[in-house]
């Protein structure tokens, strides 16, 4: 990489205009053909019952019904599970969550679909369902068998350790709510291949369910994204939706779209792992953890979905940016009769490390000692105290490095000082402050998916055509992409097209997630360019005689050989007209990576990414409510491509995690039945949430040790866990209240009513004790 | 004269709908009929902002700009008004309006599905104000989700407003304004298939209706009621729209109360009522959006008689009555003797909430407070309301009210009996708290537990009386 300029260009997304002016289309904005269809997915009403009859006779009769769909009418594969199985489309026999699809119309408007699936009438033999982990644990019923993972001899080390505590510790459930809900529109073409337009995160995985469930090759089905409303994970793996459409569109030989309602959305697509922990730690004097031995159980749902590797990074990542000397993982992944779990941005990594921030905020608070201080005592360091618990050495260290600057730059100690007498001096009102570090693995743990592909046109008269196997959902892999390629070519960013996701284009892609998009697509796409680049420079070398070469420059539409510059558009058309090709395909895999599943053992991880947030709470202890008044936030970025979307990134992933770690409560009944259905009744943060101090910053010193597009690094799940800082600033000042002498037990999500909560509980122990 | 024709301006043109489907929502009349795909269904209820218009109103030679919810507003309400959506506020020659500007220069839009919605928010604030301080921008994007950005690029892209030029509307003012009065609102009458829709312009009127058809249901803002059609998925068959009526729309007070017509909007009502009781405007604020509180109405709370509607706690503690009205009757009952049961009332088919009067007591003391998940547009977990006469150190008058503690909105009162000529002590206030055990027994459900529910009602309580004896607030700054 000779002659490397790294980009750093701050470009607005490339949709915004599009955006702003209503013109940015979105699946269920595609102009329907004449006779479209709409659909609407009927579904069970009942948590775990066995089905005795379903009567669809007023349905089928239902104004507008022009077919109607149950698992007779599937000729396939009736699953949508993208590793196991147990996700059926519809189930024959046994409905296992409330919500769970059981059979679906087609009419000739939406409305009319959603009111026939109403009239249905069915008859279930009720089941005593298991809804909570603590049943689930109880009666033994898990989605898979758990996993365990030790260093060293936890027991032993506990035991000789100075000081020892146990506890458990909650983490809540979460609804994605991405503003675009669930929808598909499947169009019909010629020999039965049907053209499919879903709003997902995964188009390849899309086309080969469908393509299964209706006993087709996958060469008859085709998926097409240009733009999603929000994934988080939500449109990973959720394939009901677009399936139920395809089946639709199949049987009836008609363009079907089928959009969910918002509430139907959040009763039958599954959410985030809620976790509950269970530990016993020994530690020295400074909080240095000696010995750990902990349990992690989640809700995981009907099904194992991706249940299996969710719960496999909790287990990486409950270090979080600690050495764990001697240390032992088991976890149980608990199956429910909910909906199931799925993934969402921290992909069970921020469930890990929730339980280990926990842990060491009550070891603080039991040595009584600043827990920025305990954290500190606690991170891996450069030269030794490097191995992680699963074997990994890590090289690209820096937590050390942005957590002191981050407590220099937003006056921690200061401000905490103060704090301790502005709760002196309020009775009712009481402040907090927390400091929390991040350091989350970047890579997909199941090694094949790692892969991302790529296709590229130069045409005759210089433009560019971008197409690669990533979504663009928000977070600006288009842009950043184009901007890779427009500086590969040295072209301007506006001779770039970016263009719709297509598994026509390249196939066999993996899901857009596990925050790689950009760097797996975006280095696919460098290597499609590189190629054109080789056709295009050995034409040049021949015909212009050129020898000596040492380098060629792509530099403001011009290719530079040594002091030789061709205009870049006189050479495609010279190019051209000698039959050189000016499209490729381009390829990446991830390299270094190797996981042992079995031994738990390896690198699973390219790089990691870093980063730290102090946050500052008023919590009123008279009604748990509370304001975050501050948050300083330093987070390492890379060489960022487009910082301002890399912003964009780490403050909305901050804000959503300040969501799952406060406000949003999904909430069900004994009975199974979800409670949290539309945003009347789950609350996700709103402008007035946000920190009212909101100071956000870029590490400068950051540059990817690997060879990653732009020595750059991604923003997409790390931010979210920088929110841990909001939790645990609540937690302390909770803890005010017991003058900082002892320990709260507060769950996550810290609502108004769980605070409160602890307040009391904190009063009670510490009245009892007295 | 009826007529069955809705008319209503869009980009500078009259457009005319006719005999509408009375229960189709002004989203779909916009996505599927105008084939105008930008402006968003995120939910049909009105709890996101993706679907977020402006509606242009004409007043005293002015046209007031209205956010409001086109999921859950029907068709037939454009009548007389200026329709805008997203894809209009780019001028003809295909620049960007300020605000549109704004939001791709600050980077607020990342997915950009909720964007439109928000653009239209902040149009409307853009026309209504003159300058937009931090208080104008939250409370104008109040009713607007965002799940991608964390809202600090869009509310920065709201601050550099104040520094933006005149738009394309403020030139085609004065066309705009003679257009609207060219189809000021008619008297309207439809019938489409087995519905009927009315929309009267004068109480007159309505009453001939009301007489000729007793079981028509009374829509005004609509908010809670388009619900039946957009999430139940029922048709609204036979409606009586009210907001048409001028007559009922006002605020008059004398030396004794405050009287508010029944389809004044809250918006409206919450700058008047400041004055009086700052903390009604407070919790009118946080009551619902902007877009809800554009065109909800106290009397719509009144009548829907929800135990966790946020005007109702306040209105029982200050004593308010109502004037309910049939075709040949007017009677004045005091609020707490109007609900009788879980959203039951005494209202009687064909009577409807004319009006409210909310006695003014300049001397009294008066305290509301809500409890929610999220400041602003969620719904109590519980609401109270405090108002009280202090005589030399002594309680002379109280009246509390809740809301989300029981099946109704209701009145604490063992509770006002303990703290009645008391001089509300520690030791008093410790057996008022008690005494609220009597006056309630709250449930759980997803938003608080009744456990939660009773301590924090006994909590506001020591609230209350701390604010009034260290005579400050104690609040969070939100």
């Amino acid at each position: 990489m000779k002659n490397f300029s790294f980009i750093n260009e701050k470009r607005p997304h490339d949709s915004a205009r599009k955006h702003v002016s209503g013109l940015a289309g979105y699946t269920d904005d595609i102009e329907e053909p004449n006779g479209t269809l709409h659909g609407a997915i009927g579904w069970s009403k009942e948590a775990y019952a066995l089905i005795k009859k379903i009567d669809l006779s007023e349905v089928w009769k239902s104004e507008g019904v022009i077919t109607v769909v149950t698992t007779r009418d599937i000729p396939g594969r009736n699953d949508v599970g993208p590793v196991f199985n147990g996700d059926p489309i519809f189930p024959s026999k046994k409905v296992e969550f409330y919500g769970q699809p059981l059979f679906a119309v087609a009419a000739i408007s939406t409305d009319l679909a959603r009111r026939a699936v109403l009239k249905a009438k069915i008859i279930y033999k009720i089941l005593k369902p298991v809804v909570t982990i603590k049943e689930a644990l109880k009666k033994k019923t898990f989605v898979l068998k758990g996993k365990k993972i030790q260093r060293g001899n936890p027991t032993k080390a506990i035991l000789k350790s100075k000081n020892q505590l146990k506890g458990n510790f909650t983490t809540g459930s979460q609804e994605h709510f991405y503003l675009e809900g669930q929808v598909a529109f499947v169009i019909p073409k010629e020999d039965k291949d049907l053209l499919v337009y879903s709003s997902t995160q995964h188009p390849s995985e899309t086309q080969q369910i469908i393509s299964k469930m209706l006993n087709q090759k996958s060469n008859s089905i085709t998926v097409l994204v240009r733009r999603i409303g929000g994934g988080f994970g939500g449109k990973e793996t959720n394939f009901l939706t677009s399936s139920i459409c395809a089946l639709l569109a199949s049987k009836t030989s008609k363009p079907v779209k089928l959009k969910l309602d918002r509430d139907d959305d959040m009763i039958i697509t599954g959410k985030r792992h809620d976790f509950y922990s269970d530990y016993r730690v020994g530690f020295n004097d400074l909080g240095v953890i000696e010995g750990l031995k902990i349990k992690l159980a989640s809700r995981c749902g009907m099904s194992p979905d991706l249940s299996g590797a969710i719960n496999e990074r909790a287990l990486l990542h409950i270090d979080n940016a600690y050495y764990l000397s001697n240390v032992q993982v088991q976890n149980y992944l608990c199956k429910t009769n909910t909906v199931s779990s799925t993934a969402f941005r921290g992909f069970g990594g921020n469930q890990g490390m929730m339980a280990i921030e926990n842990i060491i905020d009550n070891i603080a608070r039991y040595l009584k000692k600043d827990p920025a201080e305990v954290r500190k005592n606690n991170f891996y360091r450069k030269n030794n105290k490097n191995i992680t618990h699963y074997g990994m050495k890590i090289e690209d260290n820096v937590i050390q490095k942005i957590f002191n600057q981050l407590i220099k730059k937003s006056n921690y100690k200061k401000r905490y000082s103060k704090i301790k007498r502005f709760n002196l001096n309020n009775k009712y009102l009481k402040k907090g402050i927390a400091i929390t570090p991040v350091k989350f693995g970047i890579s997909f743990t199941t090694i094949h998916l790692n892969q991302a592909g790529a296709l590229v046109h130069i045409y005759t008269d210089g433009s560019v055509h971008l197409n690669h196997g990533g979504i663009e959902m928000g977070q600006g892999t288009n842009t950043k992409i184009a901007q890779l390629v427009a500086n590969a070519l040295g072209l301007p960013y506006d001779k770039i097209k970016i263009s719709s996701t297509n598994t026509s284009k390249v196939p066999n892609t993996s899901a857009s997630a596990a925050s790689s998009t950009t760097d797996l697509n975006g280095a696919a796409a460098l290597n499609a360019v590189s190629k054109i680049k080789d056709n295009l420079e050995k034409f040049i070398v021949k015909k212009y005689n050129i020898k000596n070469i040492r380098n060629v420059a792509y530099r403001k539409g011009l290719i530079i050989f040594n002091k030789r510059s061709f205009k870049f558009d006189d050479v495609i058309k010279e190019a051209y007209l000698n039959r050189i090709s000016l499209s490729s395909s381009g390829f990446y895999s991830t390299p270094k990576i190797n996981f042992n599943k079995k031994t738990f053992s390896g690198r699973p991880f390219l790089y990691f990414c870093y980063g730290a947030s102090v946050t500052e709470v008023t919590v009123d202890t008279l009604t748990g409510e509370n304001i975050i008044d501050r948050v300083d936030i330093l987070q390492d970025a890379g060489k960022a491509i487009n910082p301002v979307l890399e912003l964009g990134q780490i403050e909305g992933g901050f804000v959503q995690g300040q969501g799952w770690l406060t406000m949003e409560e999904v909430s069900w009944k004994p009975n199974g039945q979800i409670t949290t259905t539309s945003p009347s009744t789950y609350k996700i943060p709103a402008a007035k949430d946000i920190p009212k101090k909101f100071n956000v910053e870029i590490f400068k010193q950051g540059k990817n040790k690997e060879n990653v597009v732009n020595k750059s690094k991604t923003t997409g799940e790390p931010p979210l866990m920088l929110a841990m800082s909001v939790f645990y600033a609540i937690k302390d000042a909770v803890a005010s209240v017991g003058k900082y002498k002892a320990i709260p037990k507060l769950d996550a999500p810290a609502t108004p009513e769980k605070i409160l909560m602890s307040l009391n509980e904190l009063k009670n122990r510490i009245n009892y004790d007295n | 004269m009826t007529s069955n024709i809705i008319k209503f301006i869009l980009n500078d043109k009259i457009q005319e709908i006719h005999n509408p489907d009375p229960n189709e929502t002004i989203l779909n009349y916009i996505r599927l009929r105008l084939k105008k795909t930008g402006t968003k269904e995120g939910c049909a209820e009105g709890g996101c902002g993706a679907c977020t218009i402006v509606i242009g109103e004409l007043k005293k030679n002015n046209i007031i700009y209205k956010a409001i919810n086109s999921c859950i507003a029907f068709t037939p309400s454009l009548e007389g008004k200026q329709l805008l959506v997203v894809e209009d506020l780019i001028s003809e020659n295909g620049s960007l309006h300020p605000v549109q500007s704004a939001m791709v220069n600050y980077h607020g839009s990342q997915c950009g599905f909720c964007t439109p919605g928000f653009v239209m928010s902040l149009f409307s604030m853009y026309k209504n104000n003159n300058s937009y301080n931090e208080k104008t921008i939250e409370e104008s994007l109040s009713g607007n989700l965002c799940r991608c950005t964390g809202y600090r690029p869009i509310i920065d892209a709201a601050k550099s407003l104040n520094n933006s030029k005149s738009d394309q509307f403020k030139k085609n003012k004065r066309k705009t304004i003679s257009l609207l009065k060219k189809i000021r609102p008619k008297s309207i009458s439809i019938k489409n298939q087995n519905k009927k829709y009315f929309a009267p312009k004068t109480i007159n009127e309505l009453k001939k209706i009301i007489r000729k058809y007793p079981n028509l249901d009374f829509l005004s803002g609509g908010t809670d009621m388009s619900l039946i059609v957009t999430k139940q998925k029922k048709d609204l068959d036979n409606i009586v729209y009210l907001n048409s009526i001028n007559e009922l729309n006002y605020i008059k007070e004398n030396y004794k109360y405050i009287e508010v017509g029944a389809t004044t909007p809250l918006r409206q009502f919450e700058l008047f009522i400041k004055k009086y009781y700052s903390d009604f405007n407070i919790i009118l604020k946080r009551y619902g959006s902007v877009q809800i509180r554009n065109v909800a109405t106290m009397a719509g709370n009144i009548a829907t008689a929800s135990p966790i509607g946020d005007s109702l706690p306040l209105l029982l503690s200050l004593d308010a009555s109502i004037v309910i009205e049939s075709f040949n009757k007017k009677t004045i009952l005091p609020l707490k003797n109007f609900f009788i049961g879980y959203r039951k009332t005494k209202l009687k088919k064909g009577q409807f909430i004319s009006s409210i009067r909310i006695p003014i007591l300049k001397k009294n003391i008066f305290k509301a407070y809500k409890i929610s998940k999220r400041i602003d547009d969620d719904i109590s977990s519980v609401c109270a309301s405090f108002n009280l006469a202090i005589v030399n150190k002594k309680i002379k008058s109280i009246k509390i009210a809740y809301g989300g503690m029981a099946a109704i909105p209701k009145r604490a009162i063992y509770c006002e009996k303990v703290l009645l000529n008391s001089n509300f002590s520690e030791n008093i206030i410790l057996k008022a708290q008690k005494s609220l055990e009597k006056d309630f027994q709250p449930i759980n459900d997803m938003r608080a537990s009744k456990d939660y529910r009773m301590e924090i009602a006994k909590n506001l309580l020591i609230k209350c009386f701390s604010e009034i004896k260290q005579n400050k607030l104690i609040r969070l700054n939100y």
